[in-house]
């Protein structure tokens, strides 16, 4: 089959800055990890002519009418631009889009860049409370379900009900990924070890959530500059290609088809990415997987084929994911430990282990790696039915 | 306990307001299609064949009220003052095939079991709110 994506586009350029910074605005975040990326890649600012704004899904968290976006403040000379999201999907979805732009020739450098205040807007001085409550939709909220950790809990009280998933093997996650955060000088919990102990004695915020179960926040920003894999050749760092692509939708199914509350909808966005990548899951040597909760682990690892449905918990308690595991997944940290930047924190990660730059935790010889994202509406009694898959490589 | 403040209030469009409609008047509906009696929650198009326009073989029709907890969690934390922990909010799997996101009251959070029976009940948890909720039945319902 005639291949879209395999090899045929690169990353060339990455910025990224995770922390506190209540005194900048998000655009402002946005264009200057964009700025960083253009940098990076050895570019002049004044080549890059396409741009696309990383939303989190319509309306909720990033102003939807920006006047301003980041390319104006930055000055680039835009042919294309446009703002694409999907809860935590939107990284890879807007890298799917950004090829065509490519290909046609509309644009010669894209950058992408996703923002986020979620630290100041629920914590620091811009504080409004929880994060966001969709003014439309089904929400569950007059029942008290108003964070995410609410109606994810569905899927582990799912898991733990089908297949005697124990908190332990929720635990196991949270500390395996404490230990990557810890070779990650970049990661919000570098230097603050975790122990399974520690795990099971944090609070229970939504049984059987704890609170070590659930994603940080901070603010900040992620972008990333993507061409042809012919321009990419001759530019500052060694390219990153994307070798595959794929999205998959619970909506496949009806609403309340009751696998979905085990699985995420890994299946279709699997098997088109992996088809495009011409690889299977023995050749990917390390993944990011989206981590809003550890249970989200736990059931891709068995979506993705390391192990049989329903056996995630042992095989993650025994096996082992994190730096001496058997397999190596959400090296950075992942948005439990070092950062949250939705599924860019993942493409970041492959982009820093593609290239060789991940330091201590390095993953030696590293040529295949995976970032998924996860995400979607909020509608009760769904949620969250996309997921996507991006494979990247290198030469 | 009463609390001072209010709890957030469901988002209400043209779409769903004939459900919370009903609910005013203690009723509970799902929408039912009126060619293959499907049963849909919220509004939708039936998936198994071709619609008439705007949903037009669809209806809200009154539901059972009964169903089996097919998930649930325990709030031992309140997001907002509105709420008072701990308190469990579970999917519903209603005897009519859909699911529904409510609380389940009238036992302790630990005495709620997955596949326990359940029915529906609407509580006057605030003047002017009415909320389908659902408590331990002891009806057990065909389905699952
Ligand atoms: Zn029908």
């Amino acid at each position: 089959m005639q291949k879209s994506l395999n090899k045929k586009f690169a990353i060339v350029g990455m910025g990224l800055l995770a922390g506190r910074f209540p005194q900048h605005s998000q655009r402002s975040l946005q264009a200057e990890a964009a700025r960083l990326a253009i940098e990076d890649s050895g570019l002049n600012p004044s080549q890059v002519n396409g741009a696309v704004d990383l939303m989190l899904a319509p309306g909720s968290g990033s102003p939807p009418m920006e006047t301003d976006h980041f390319p104006r403040i930055l000055g680039l000379p835009c042919k294309m631009f446009f703002s694409i999201g999907r809860g935590g999907a939107g990284g890879v979805l807007g890298t799917v889009a950004a090829t065509k732009f490519l290909e046609m020739g509309m644009a010669d450098y894209v950058v992408l860049s996703y923002g986020a205040k979620d630290w100041s807007r629920s914590r620091g001085p811009e504080k409004t409370g929880i994060r966001s409550i969709e003014k439309i939709g089904h929400w569950g909220k007059p029942f008290g379900d108003l964070a995410a950790v609410s109606h994810h809990t569905f899927f582990a009280s799912r898991h733990m009900h089908e297949y005697g998933t124990k908190s332990e093997h929720f635990g196991a996650i949270a500390v395996a990924q404490r230990e990557w955060a810890q070779l990650n000088p970049e990661a919000h919990f570098h230097g603050r070890p975790l122990t399974l102990d520690d795990y099971m004695n944090s609070p229970m915020v939504v049984e059987p959530y704890r609170l070590l179960d659930m994603c940080m926040i901070n603010d900040g920003a992620m972008a990333f500059v993507l061409t042809t894999a012919e321009r990419a050749r001759d530019l500052a760092k060694p390219p990153v290609y994307v070798l595959g692509a794929g999205q998959g939708e619970a909506m496949e199914s009806l609403w309340w088809e009751k696998a979905n509350y085990t699985r995420l909808a890994v299946k279709t966005a699997k098997e088109v990415a992996f088809r495009e990548a011409d690889i299977t899951i023995d050749d990917v040597d390390f993944a990011g997987l989206y981590d809003c909760f550890t249970g989200e682990v736990l059931f891709q690892v068995e979506d993705y084929g390391w192990c049989k449905k329903g056996e995630g918990g042992p095989f993650i308690a025994s096996e082992g994911i994190g730096p001496n595991g058997k397999i190596n997944i959400n090296t950075s940290g992942g948005l439990l430990s070092a950062y949250y930047f939705g599924e860019l924190t993942h493409i970041a990660e492959a982009i820093t282990q593609l290239r060789g730059e991940a330091g201590a935790r390095q993953v030696p010889n590293a040529r295949v790696g995976i970032a998924s994202g996860h995400g979607g509406e909020i509608v009760s009694p769904g949620m969250c039915s996309t997921h996507a898959t991006l494979v990247l490589g290198r030469d | 306990m009463t609390t001072t403040v209010p709890r957030p209030r469901p988002n209400i469009n043209e779409d769903i307001r004939p459900f919370w409609d009903a609910v005013k008047e203690r009723r509970f509906k799902l929408m039912r299609c009126q060619t293959c009696s499907a049963w849909y929650w919220p509004a939708a198009y039936c998936r198994f064949h071709a619609n008439e326009p705007f949903k037009g073989n669809m209806k809200w029709e009154q539901a059972s009220g009964r169903g089996k907890v097919f998930a649930f969690n325990v709030h031992r934390k309140a997001f907002t003052p509105a709420f008072e922990a701990p308190y469990v909010y579970a999917l519903i799997e209603l005897e009519e095939g859909p699911m529904f996101g409510s609380n389940v009251i009238g036992c302790r959070p630990e005495d709620v079991k997955i596949g326990m029976p359940v029915e529906v009940v609407f509580s006057d948890v605030e003047e002017n709110l009415i909320l389908p909720q659902f408590r331990p039945s002891s009806i057990v319902c065909e389905r699952a």
